[in-house]
């Protein structure tokens, strides 16, 4: 359940990228992702897993939490890669029967055509999830916030994703308390017990929010809240963060037209 | 077409026992899997029903001020519970519930969409559970589908007067199911290329029965759970919600 060092918070707060704001890195992010998305080879979405990784590294984002982040992504990539590779397409590159071709109980066939599109989807998901692995660990949450506030995104729609950021880590604690002293009280030792104890863990989570929500409420209106969280208010944007995203932008752009 | 049968059998069961012995995630399709032709499509589909469950919100916050602090909590919930590994004894790994049914019936499906919304958000720029261009299709299948899914049984099964706890069960598993139908259709027809539609998304629904089939029933057995422990110690909660009524026995 200790999957929570995710947020650039946990992470060194002073790199390269920190203080260049966070609209600008979204922005820069949301461009590269739509031409990962429509462009018709591997070579570019490549080209952005590789250099969002080295962002990576050089933000002294350890490797384990990076490998972490992408294993699931990559795990699926693999699965697309396989069904494109076997079960679709017409051109066969080999076909192999077990066990033997006289005798074949089943056949395997790889197809060149399928290989080519399932690499391809592969290449996207690598970008993809690369480039969104960089702006994440590279940008506050709250200055995330701030961006999509500006990106207008809605407002109560923003204030819910800092509500549930806030809670999250109290919940996951009191998620791994009560999951830890289950588990010592033998509480996952068969399929009924663990499914019983399951319940009773999400049960008294929701419980302790529902709870939590009203003490939450009362405690903010003590403090002025009338319904509405204030957002950080974003300074104008600087000429010369825009002139450099515009270059990022337009280099990506040439090498996606190449 | 019986060697065939029998080499997608055998392939889909070695992908799956040699890739998911570590942990398989509740169903989030990652970012970059669907051409930017579907991911539109699917974020149009989210869209009318985000701006509902926010045009919700606004009117219930207006009411009851401590509302939006309650979604915000649910949402971490549906989060902290997307995170928890469940042992799934047929396929030898630990998976994740979706969680969606939990919401859905306490606070609606509208709003569920939303809180749904939310932690996808989250997950999918911190956690790269999920992605940015595949948020939309993302919110169809565990927002709307999981939501309207498991309150729509769980409403059909009170109707026919089936106790609390049955009819949780099944909203939790039914929701499950939903999730994982339409996420199998939303990557059939995504990834298939020039493939006709049918065949594969029956390829990709057979290589996720051993995770989500038993999965289905532990999110059951875990919606259920929830509304018992509710029921047991604060009723007047789900009295509040509208789930029972006031004095009605599980």
């Amino acid at each position: 359940m200790a999957h929570c060092d995710c947020f650039s918070e946990h992470f060194s707060k002073r790199h390269f990228l920190s203080s260049i704001d966070a609209r600008v890195k979204l922005l820069i992010a949301l461009a590269l992702l739509l031409m990962v998305l429509t462009y018709k080879g591997t070579m570019f979405p490549l080209i952005i897993a590789a250099v969002s990784i080295m962002l990576c590294l050089k933000m002294r984002i350890p490797l384990k939490v990076l490998a972490f982040r992408l294993a699931q992504p990559l795990l699926l990539a693999l699965v697309v890669l396989l069904l494109k590779f076997f079960f679709s397409g017409n051109d066969t590159m080999f076909i192999i029967s077990f066990p033997s071709s006289n005798f074949s109980l089943f056949t395997l066939t790889g197809h060149r055509d399928g290989l080519t599109e399932g690499l391809l989807i592969t290449a996207r998901i690598l970008g993809g999830v690369s480039l969104l692995a960089a702006v994440g660990f590279a940008t506050p949450f709250i200055e995330f916030m701030a961006a999509l506030s500006w990106l207008k995104v809605p407002k109560p729609f923003i204030e819910i994703m800092m509500f549930t950021y806030r809670y999250l880590f109290v919940f996951l604690e009191d998620a791994t308390t009560i999951y830890s002293a289950q588990k010592n009280r033998l509480g996952y030792t068969g399929i009924k017990k663990g499914l019983n104890s399951f319940g009773v863990l999400t049960g008294s989570l929701v419980l302790r929010g529902l709870e939590q929500s009203q003490k939450t409420a009362d405690a903010m209106s003590q403090r002025g809240y009338t319904g509405d969280m204030p957002l950080l208010k974003g300074k104008p944007l600087r000429a010369i963060e825009l002139a450099a995203a515009s270059l990022i932008v337009a280099f990506g752009g040439a090498v996606w037209m190449i | 077409m019986r060697v065939k049968r029998a080499a997608l059998f055998f392939l889909l069961f070695t992908v799956h026992y040699s890739l998911f012995t570590d942990v398989a995630y509740a169903m989030h399709i990652s970012e970059g899997i669907l051409p930017l032709n579907w991911a539109a499509l699917w974020f149009a589909v989210a869209v009318p029903f985000l701006w509902f469950g926010m045009r919700r919100l606004r009117e219930l916050s207006k009411i009851d001020l401590s509302y939006k602090p309650l979604v915000g909590l649910m949402a971490a919930i549906v989060f902290v519970i997307s995170l928890m590994p469940i042992p799934v004894p047929t396929a030898g790994t630990c998976s994740h519930p979706g969680g969606t049914a939990i919401p859905a019936i306490l606070l609606g499906p509208s709003i569920t969409v939303l809180i749904t919304g939310v932690s996808l958000l989250i997950q999918a720029l911190f956690f790269a559970h999920g992605g940015l261009s595949t948020w939309g299709a993302d919110v169809v299948s565990m927002g709307i589908m999981g939501a309207f899914a498991g309150v729509g049984i769980f409403k059909l099964m009170r109707k026919f007067n089936a106790g609390l706890a049955v009819s949780a069960f099944l909203a939790g598993m039914i929701s499950d199911w939903a999730i994982y139908f339409t996420t199998s259709v939303e990557l059939a027809s995504g990834i298939r290329g020039d493939e006709p539609f049918g065949p594969l998304f029956i390829k990709i629904l057979i290589a996720f029965v051993p995770t989500q089939l038993p999965l289905g029933i532990v999110e059951g057995a875990m919606t259920a759970g929830m509304v018992k422990l509710l029921f047991k110690r604060r009723s007047d909660l789900l009295v509040k919600f509208g789930v029972i009524k006031a004095g009605e026995a599980i």
